[in-house]
């Protein structure tokens, strides 16, 4: 596929064209994806513009407001979170301490404990 | 490190003892008695590893251990040097020269079916849509002339190029060490595995080994080419980016790499493919693969393979010492082009809009170690300055641009 080298017999020149050539292609490259991506929020804009418009609604955005940063973003999330999260139920404040009644087993007892082998008397 | 050497250099020294004793006390047996259990015995031997041992594949599993031993105890880059640290020991285990397919250049052995990957450019596809599946770009999107630095980094695959030339390597081999300059693991063993397959072990083990020093490597360049004032700059934050744009940005990425660089189809087309699955919203479940078991498993097939197909007679050469001093110095070349660029440009912008030429240093592609060192370096001259979005747009186009080059390289050399 390869062209304008010839690979058996090269010489320098073919270095600096291969060189110039793939360095000048990746700026191209990364340069028409900026132009495209530059442009693209601008006329996805118009469309939304022209549909509003449509609709018969008014644009009062200007351009710079209809961004908003991901600093205020971050802040909204961050206070719709705190927001959620101290939703309680409503509680009575009163705090007790309940007994709890644990029926006998003795697979618990005390009295099978292994430190009592001391007191065991055959 | 020096008790680690001590430990290494008697366990070398222990095994030639044994290795030479054995052998010649296995000849003098079967030659004295001639009986068929030592006849049995001495076939053994010759069967075996010890045997068919060289001091190279010694030199390559000791290397192997090393890399395991950085891995483990530093933490560098782990992920990869487990797997190649492990494939070095693999497939420099000394084999029989007999039918059994057992070696990784044996058709028919596991092995030789698992490095079809590596050979045929599989693994390194897979990679990056895995990598697409991973990435958020929106940081590039949001402000897109920050992708001219991961254009500008890419200087450091030309002039290595134009280096290995110098050096005398032959122009497939040149184009294929040139990748190293990209500082892209995947898209360099993609490259050499087309042009250069007999170097394609040092390569890898070259722009591995690097990509893991970027923390080393890159902040003596980059504290050297800024002055203090220019690496406090702060820039905006970046704006929010529509579903509509990160949806769009794939599909139009993609048709415009593969029309203008085809030889990078195989790469930015999964890159982009892996990116829209995490994007569209509709296919969760394939993105997650992608970017989870996927990733994983072709990166533990990837590493081993490569470490499995360095031999000792094809690593231990001048060559492979040439090729890591090109790797360093292209390293460093690819580093000082994003900087120097990130500069210039500074030079066309208002005040407000000016960048952190530090986040020039993240045009290399390795993704996403560059862009830790900048948000590092960065906090180190002003701990209230977060630089790691902004140096993410520069960074992934630079995995654009190395593969953009790669495929360049490809279409000339092919």
């Amino acid at each position: 596929m390869n062209f304008l080298i010839d690979l058996a017999n090269w010489d320098w020149s073919d270095i600096f064209v291969i060189t110039a050539v793939g360095y000048s292609v990746v700026f191209a490259v990364l340069i028409l994806l900026i132009i495209v991506y530059k442009l693209m929020p601008k006329v996805l804009n118009l469309q939304l513009k022209r549909r509003l418009k449509k609709e018969g609604r008014e644009i009062t955005a200007k351009s710079d407001e209809e961004y908003v940063p991901g600093e205020v973003n971050a802040a909204v999330a961050t206070a719709l979170h705190l927001y959620f999260n101290q939703q309680h139920d409503e509680e009575s404040n009163i705090i007790t301490i309940k007994r709890v009644e644990r029926t006998y087993s003795p697979w618990s007892s005390k009295i099978y404990n292994m430190n009592n082998a001391r007191h065991y008397q055959p | 490190m020096r008790r680690f050497v001590k430990y290494y250099t008697a366990l070398a020294m222990l095994f030639m003892l044994f290795v030479t004793g054995m052998q010649a006390e296995a000849q003098a047996v079967a030659g004295e008695s001639g009986g068929a259990f030592f006849n049995g015995l001495a076939k053994f031997w010759e069967n075996s590893g010890f045997s068919n041992f060289d001091i190279r594949q010694l030199v390559m599993i000791i290397i192997g251990l090393v890399l395991i031993h950085l891995a483990i105890k530093f933490k560098y880059e782990p992920l990869l040097l487990v797997p190649i640290g492990t494939g070095l020991i693999i497939g420099n285990i000394p084999l029989p020269v007999s039918d059994a397919a057992i070696g990784i250049k044996d058709e028919g052995s596991v092995l030789y079916y698992l490095y079809f990957g590596v050979g045929e450019g599989v693994y390194p596809s897979l990679i990056f849509l895995g990598i697409g599946a991973m990435t958020d770009f929106s940081s590039l999107i949001s402000n897109p002339k920050l992708m001219l630095l991961g254009a500008a980094a890419q200087i450091g695959i030309f002039a290595t190029f134009i280096g290995a030339v110098l050096l005398g390597f032959e122009i497939h081999e040149a184009g294929a060490i040139a990748i190293i300059g990209g500082a892209d693991g995947p898209t360099a063993i993609f490259a050499s595995s087309n042009l250069a397959p007999h170097l394609l072990g040092s390569i890898a083990i070259a722009a591995y080994s690097y990509m893991a020093l970027v923390p080393v490597i890159q902040p003596p360049i980059m504290r050297l080419l800024t002055k203090k004032r220019e690496r406090i700059i702060k820039m905006p934050p970046p704006r929010a980016v529509s579903k509509t744009e990160k949806v769009l940005f794939p599909l139009i990425g993609l048709m415009l790499t593969a029309f203008i660089s085809p030889g990078s189809l195989p790469l930015l087309g999964m890159l982009f493919f892996g990116n829209l699955l995490k994007e569209s919203g509709v296919t969760d479940r394939l993105a997650e693969t992608a970017r989870t078991s996927m990733v994983d498993i072709v990166t533990i097939l990837l590493g081993l393979t490569v470490g499995a197909s360095t031999s000792a007679a094809m690593f231990l050469t001048v060559g492979s010492i040439k090729i890591f001093l090109l790797g360093a110095v292209s390293f460093g070349i690819a580093t000082a082009g994003g900087v120097i660029f990130a500069k210039a440009m500074n030079l066309f912008l208002s005040k407000e809009k000016k960048i952190n030429p530090l986040i020039g240093a993240a045009g290399v592609s390795a993704v996403p170690a560059s862009s830790r060192v900048v948000q590092t370096e960065g906090q180190k001259a002003d701990p209230s300055n977060h630089l790691l979005m902004h140096a993410m747009a520069p960074n992934v186009s630079g995995v654009i641009g190395s593969a953009v080059a790669a495929g360049m390289m490809l279409s000339f050399l092919m």
